[in-house]
């Protein structure tokens, strides 16, 4: 009786580990892409498979350097254990990719906020801000800045806002 | 601007995509998705949950400093100040491209719109017919409504045109440069005769330490207003 080749356990393994991973790694950013409009189901889709995706593509990635540690013990030909070697790196390095945010990485996200007293400001005073007064708490929000962070997270009299723009 | 609260949890949020050209947060608290120009989490755990608005002001800095000489200002971030938008970015944005468009309006999709909601109504003014008007008076739904121009030629309010204990409904005039030696005065009332400043508070007249009520609105593209009301009408001035 023939039984399967080790390549042939491993390609049976990683090639869907692969494919599984470059697919819930890539539609998100496909589907949440600037200057594209977006589908609702399509979104909703994308937004699950990112919010759900880690466990999935650590559990990808273990699968994949599990059958390479199998496939390195039972094959000899060092071409095609680096090559197996390979493949299982790309699914891990998908698995740690993902754990990414794209848009973050662009645009730089604001830790606590700090502020300046209005007068000590050398902004110009045609520049356009958010204005916003809580009880006796009035804070500026500079659009030129915000604009780069989009949202800066802030607590102004004790009241938590998202400043957006 | 948004509370970031809901139920009492206090959220932090942070970009985490695009949706038709309009950016998504995300909480760190739960991992939902919100959509920034409606405040409705879209994915997630609180899926269907709406923030609610905080009321804010898109002012020139010269005119906020007047009015809030104690306020603060956010302050820059050295390693960052090389990103910030550039001067004329206002411009820049002008020409970018959009994925919506609604021709049928008639406006160009960056066409800048002032948007209001309230009384079931959804309604959009172009803010350059506010640059030339300087004051608008119109309806949101069945509520009287006042747009205004600043001093500063650039900053708007937007009030609600009931003036406290008149029971008509007011028209405003727009004082002229040098027709009043009221500081700040800016509108004149029909029904009083009072003063008004930028502030919607009358300085002089019958009505003086009186203030009109405060309708949020928000400055946005019209492809993006649009898109997301899209029960919004538009207000075409007389003879357009």
């Amino acid at each position: 009786m023939k039984t399967a080749t080790p390549g042939r356990h491993f390609l049976f393994y990683v090639i869907p580990c692969l494919f599984l991973s470059f697919f819930l790694f890539l539609y998100p950013p496909y589907v949440i892409r600037p200057f594209r409009a977006q589908g609702a189901r399509e979104l909703v889709v994308a937004l699950a498979i990112t919010r759900y995706r880690t466990p999935f593509m650590a559990a990808l990635a273990a699968i994949a350097l599990w059958v390479l540690v199998l496939y390195w013990r039972r094959e000899r030909r060092w071409l095609r254990r680096l090559a197996a070697a390979a493949a299982s790196l790309v699914i891990a390095a998908i698995a740690v990719a993902s754990r990414v945010n794209i848009y973050e990485l662009m645009f730089h996200p604001l830790g606590p906020p700090t502020f300046q007293a209005a007068a000590e400001s050398k902004l110009d005073g045609d520049e356009m801000v958010i204005a916003v007064r809580i009880g006796q708490v009035a804070r500026a929000y500079p659009i030129r800045n915000i604009s780069y962070y989009h949202v800066v997270n802030d607590l102004v009299d004790g009241v938590p806002i998202a400043a957006t723009y | 601007m948004w509370r970031a609260e809901v139920d009492g949890l206090r959220l932090r949020f942070h970009l985490a995509g695009i949706n038709d050209q309009n950016f998504l947060m995300r909480d760190e608290e739960t991992g939902s998705y919100w959509q920034q120009i409606t405040g409705a989490a879209i994915a997630g755990p609180l899926a269907g949950r709406q923030l609610t608005l905080v009321a804010s002001d898109e002012l020139t800095f010269a005119t906020w400093k007047a009015e809030q000489p104690r306020g603060t200002v956010l302050r820059e971030i050295a390693a960052d100040t090389s990103l910030y938008a550039k001067k004329d970015w206002d411009v820049r944005m002008a020409k970018a491209p959009t994925v919506l468009g609604y021709p049928e309006s008639g406006l160009a999709p960056r066409e800048l719109m002032i948007g209001l909601h309230g009384f079931g109504a959804a309604r959009a003014f172009r803010y350059d017919a506010l640059l030339n008007a300087k004051l608008i008076e119109d309806h949101l739904g069945p509520e009287p409504i006042l747009l205004v121009l600043g001093q500063d030629g650039h900053s708007v309010r937007v009030f609600h045109r009931r003036i406290p204990g008149i029971p008509a409904t007011p028209d405003f005039y727009r004082v002229l440069p040098g027709q009043s030696a009221t500081p700040g005065a800016l509108l004149m009332d029909s029904a009083t005769g009072s003063e008004w400043n930028f502030q919607g508070c009358a300085v002089s007249g019958k009505s003086a330490g009186a203030c009109l009520e405060r309708v949020e609105s928000i400055k946005d593209y019209w492809f993006d207003w649009r898109h997301f009301n899209p029960a919004t009408t538009v207000y075409r001035a007389k003879g357009n």
